[in-house]
């Protein structure tokens, strides 16, 4: 991959953040990781990034919480098309996840050919 | 275990259930393409399962055995019987990795290790032709058959015919091997191709030739298209246009994300044009891109770019679904849940018989509802009874699922005893409850194989008989009433009296008087004695399992009688009378000691009243002759630990009972009505009281303890 892609990987879960880690990597995505919504919109405005895959359940500052206060930023990663994944999966929680500001939705379990799809499309790897 | 794996063990077990039964037919009628047919697309979707859970060593053992049997469909239109037991050997094979997989939950461990690395040959067939990159839309793997020369085929021709051909390649099968050993007869090549011609087009002109060949479409762009990212596509531009769709309009962020979203997804795809398009709206003013981003979303799903080959083409050649059309629909329900209905429905009716009790005591008090309840009972009961029916047809089954085992389990007796013998199965339709047709199974294969082992005569003995070299062993069923007749009928030697007798005798069964006074028949039902076996050597196969004593006390457990039917060099028939279901059981509620009991309706054969005088000791015990056969009497109620009682009339009540063709005459103060009940077995403290099979509610609450006849009488 010419321009590799950057994604941020938000989860507090650290087999969730290997797991994905390992996978996007493989697939030539550079990754960095982020506890909670708190520490990804402190060290977004610096690193910048192409894609943000977001667990819901996190403590300081949970998915939801956190997609709303980035897109009201007043900065370019208000933008960032962003990933959502959970173990929640009732069609509230879609629509929840989408209100605060998801571009698309997961559900937890995720097999890595999916993430890696997924995060492809979603950052507009070209084919 | 996951529901993937669960569903595949559900489906896969039915096709490979399905596919055996047509391969077994298919040896009797190896011209029948239509069951040649059925098979392969049994195996095809097997194989196609297996593939999804990524059980591979599965995947391929099917795929072998349907390229032989496809082969033979194609060559010869009839598949040599080697190649059908390859097939039956596969699917054998198929059934024990699925009862590995449904006991531990998952793959085989040695077949999850064998996964194989997937090799794209399209996409590294792609690489080798950049020039044909931009064009190409089909991409065509063809090995042919080894020996196509033979059937006028030319490979190459034909690859090199193919519409649009842009690249053509050619590489051995096989590494060649040196000149010398080269036969030039034989074809040893895979050609690989791209056209821009379509899938359909390029699948039209593969129709027919031999071999394999793979058809891969590929996308406008000369990538191999993934059908299942595409529709992942556009559910990704959909989710964006719900995002943006939001009144009021959603904030400046969501807007420009799902334009970028949209964007990328778009440049994934290989849509530059579109792509470029979208990160233009992304950089609009929030009021501007709102619109426009709706505009562009809708008529981007409206008309998907990609739409056109992921609707029509599927990256792997067309999988023909073996799920036929007109089946009727139906539903998956655990057996669990059909019997944990079936049991509080028979709760209910119990329960109904208590309000038929009110009923009649409020009518005897001369209550003025008595009429009302009355009423109110008997539409209760109709209902009950109607529920009833319709619950014992949920867990009914054809016999067919028990019937289908045989042909396969004949066929090896057959082979192992070098007898041939041929089975027809009559009336598998018929239905029982599931708890009938399961317990049916091992009493009917030990009939069977007594028919092949000791029925049917060796080949040379049948020939100079005159009887046809193959014998015939026939397995029929039909309902009759509330019952189920099914029949094991042989063509063979029948059975021998003179022998039963001998053995009889020997084994002690009935003295020399009682033997000489049997009629034929009689004689014959010895051979449900314990212990009874006269093969002269105990056989391999009928000196396993159950012999005909157990046989009958299966049958007798379920409620069902056995009896067997003989002529000398004509053949043996075997007759079980089944009840169609056991979900209730009718008993004789009987009086003694004070208590009441219930005595399985099934064992009784009559109840009687005679004069005490009638009954005579016999030694410490006493016995009753009745229609000239002497029968043991047992007191119940002294059985049942009162001692002290003393008779106080000079008649008494005998029921009497028959269990394994053993009579016995159960002395009881009073016999009650009939009532059909069900039967709980007993638990807790009182589990295992010998003699007693379960309890039962009575319709004023008392409980009423069933006696187990068969355990009493030993």
């Amino acid at each position: 991959m010419a321009d590799r892609k950057t994604v941020l990987v938000i989860d507090d879960a650290s087999l969730v953040r290997l797991y994905y880690r390992s996978a996007l990597e493989e697939a030539g995505f550079r990754v960095q990781e982020a506890l909670n919504g708190l520490e990804a919109l402190e060290r977004l405005p610096g690193m910048g990034a192409d894609l943000l895959i977001v667990d819901i359940n996190m403590p300081q500052m949970d998915g939801l919480s956190f997609l709303k206060a980035l897109r009201q930023c007043d900065s370019p990663i208000a933008t960032i098309p962003a990933l959502v994944t959970s173990t929640e999966s009732r069609d509230v929680d879609f629509a929840a996840a989408r209100a605060a500001g998801a571009n698309y939705y997961i559900a937890k379990p995720v097999n890595a050919q999916t993430l890696v799809n997924f995060a492809a499309m979603l950052s507009g790897v070209p084919r | 275990m996951n529901e993937l794996l669960q569903q595949f063990l559900i489906e896969s077990r039915e096709l490979a259930e399905h596919a055996t039964d047509d391969l077994l037919a298919l040896e009797h009628a190896p011209r029948d393409a239509e069951l040649l047919d059925s098979v392969l697309r049994a195996m095809h979707t097997l194989k196609g399962s297996a593939g999804i859970v990524e059980f591979f060593e599965m995947e391929q053992a099917v795929h072998a055995a349907e390229d032989a049997l496809g082969a033979a469909r194609r060559n010869l239109g009839v598949p040599e019987r080697a190649v059908i037991a390859q097939g039956l050997a596969c699917l054998d094979q198929v059934m024990e990795w699925l009862d590995a997989i449904a006991r531990t939950g998952e793959l085989p461990r040695a077949a999850a290790a064998a996964r194989p690395v997937q090799h794209d040959w399209s996409a590294a067939l792609l690489e080798r032709h950049p020039d044909a990159l931009p064009l190409a839309t089909t991409a065509i793997r063809y090995i042919p058959d080894a020996d196509c020369f033979f059937q006028g085929e030319d490979p190459i021709a034909h690859i090199t015919a193919l519409p649009q051909l842009l690249a053509f390649e050619m590489q051995p099968a096989q590494p060649w091997p040196p000149l010398a050993a080269l036969d030039p007869f034989r074809c040893n090549l895979v050609l690989l191709a791209l056209t821009s011609a379509s899938l359909e087009s390029i699948a039209d002109h593969m129709r027919g030739v031999s071999g394999k060949h793979d058809i891969a479409a590929l996308s406008s762009q000369g990538q191999r298209l993934d059908q299942s990212l595409t529709a992942a596509a556009r559910h990704v531009l959909a989710s964006q246009l719900a995002l943006v769709d939001g009144s009021p309009p959603p904030p400046f962020g969501h807007l420009a994300s799902a334009a970028i979203t949209a964007s990328n997804v778009l440049r994934f795809c290989g849509g530059d044009a579109e792509a470029d398009r979208l990160a233009g709206i992304a950089a609009m003013d929030r009021a501007d891109m709102h619109a426009a981003l709706r505009a562009a979303l809708s008529g981007l799903l409206a008309d998907p770019p990609e739409e056109k080959s992921a609707a029509g083409r599927a990256p792997q050649p067309a999988v023909r679904s073996s799920r036929t059309e007109g089946t009727p629909r139906t539903l998956r329900v655990p057996a669990e849940r059909v019997d944990a209905l079936v049991r509080l429905t028979g709760e209910l009716t119990v329960a109904r018989n208590a309000l038929s009790h009110l009923a009649r005591l409020a009518a005897l008090q001369g209550n003025s509802l008595a009429p009302l309840l009355k009423a109110r009972d008997a539409a209760f009961g109709q209902l009950t009874s109607q529920l009833q029916r319709a619950v014992l047809t949920l867990r009914v089954m054809p016999l067919r699922a028990v019937f289908q085992r045989f042909p396969r389990l004949l066929r090896e007796i057959s082979e192992e005893l070098g007898k041939a013998i041929q089975l027809k199965t009559i009336g598998e339709d018929t239905e029982a409850d599931k708890a009938v047709a399961e317990a049916l199974f091992e009493p009917l294969l030990h009939v069977v194989r007594n028919a092949a082992d000791h029925g049917v005569e060796d080949p040379a003995l049948r020939a100079r008989q005159g009887k046809p070299p193959t014998a015939t062993i026939e397995i029929r069923a039909a309902r009759q009433g509330d019952q189920v007749l099914v029949e094991v009928a042989d063509d063979g030697r029948g059975m021998d009296v003179d022998r039963i007798r001998q053995t009889a005798r020997d084994r002690g069964l009935a003295t020399e008087d009682v033997l000489g006074s049997m009629t034929e028949e009689e004689i014959i039902e010895l051979a449900f004695a314990p212990g009874f076996s006269t093969a002269g050597a105990v056989t391999h196969l009928s000196g396993r399992g159950m012999g005909m004593d157990v046989v009958r006390t299966v049958v007798e457990r379920l409620g069902g009688r056995v009896s067997i039917q003989s002529q000398a060099g004509k053949g043996t028939t075997v007759r079980f009378m089944l009840p169609f279901s056991v979900m209730m059981t009718t008993v004789m509620s009987v009086q003694a000691g004070g208590q009441m009991f219930g005595v399985p309706l099934d064992s009784v054969v009559e109840a009687i009243r005679l004069p005490r005088s009638a009954l005579s000791a016999v030694g410490a015990a006493r016995a009753v002759v009745i229609r000239d056969q002497t029968i043991p009497v047992v007191d119940l109620s002294q059985m049942l630990g009162d001692h002290d009682r003393v008779p106080d009339s000079t008649e008494t009540t005998l029921v009497i009972t028959s269990f394994a063709g053993q009579r016995c005459g159960l002395e009881v103060d009073k016999v009650g009505e009939h009532l059909d009940i069900i039967l709980k077995p007993l638990d807790g403290l009182l589990a295992g009281t010998p003699g007693i099979s379960g309890t039962t509610l009575l319709g004023d609450g008392r409980v009423l303890l069933v006696l187990d006849v068969g355990e009493m009488l030993q």
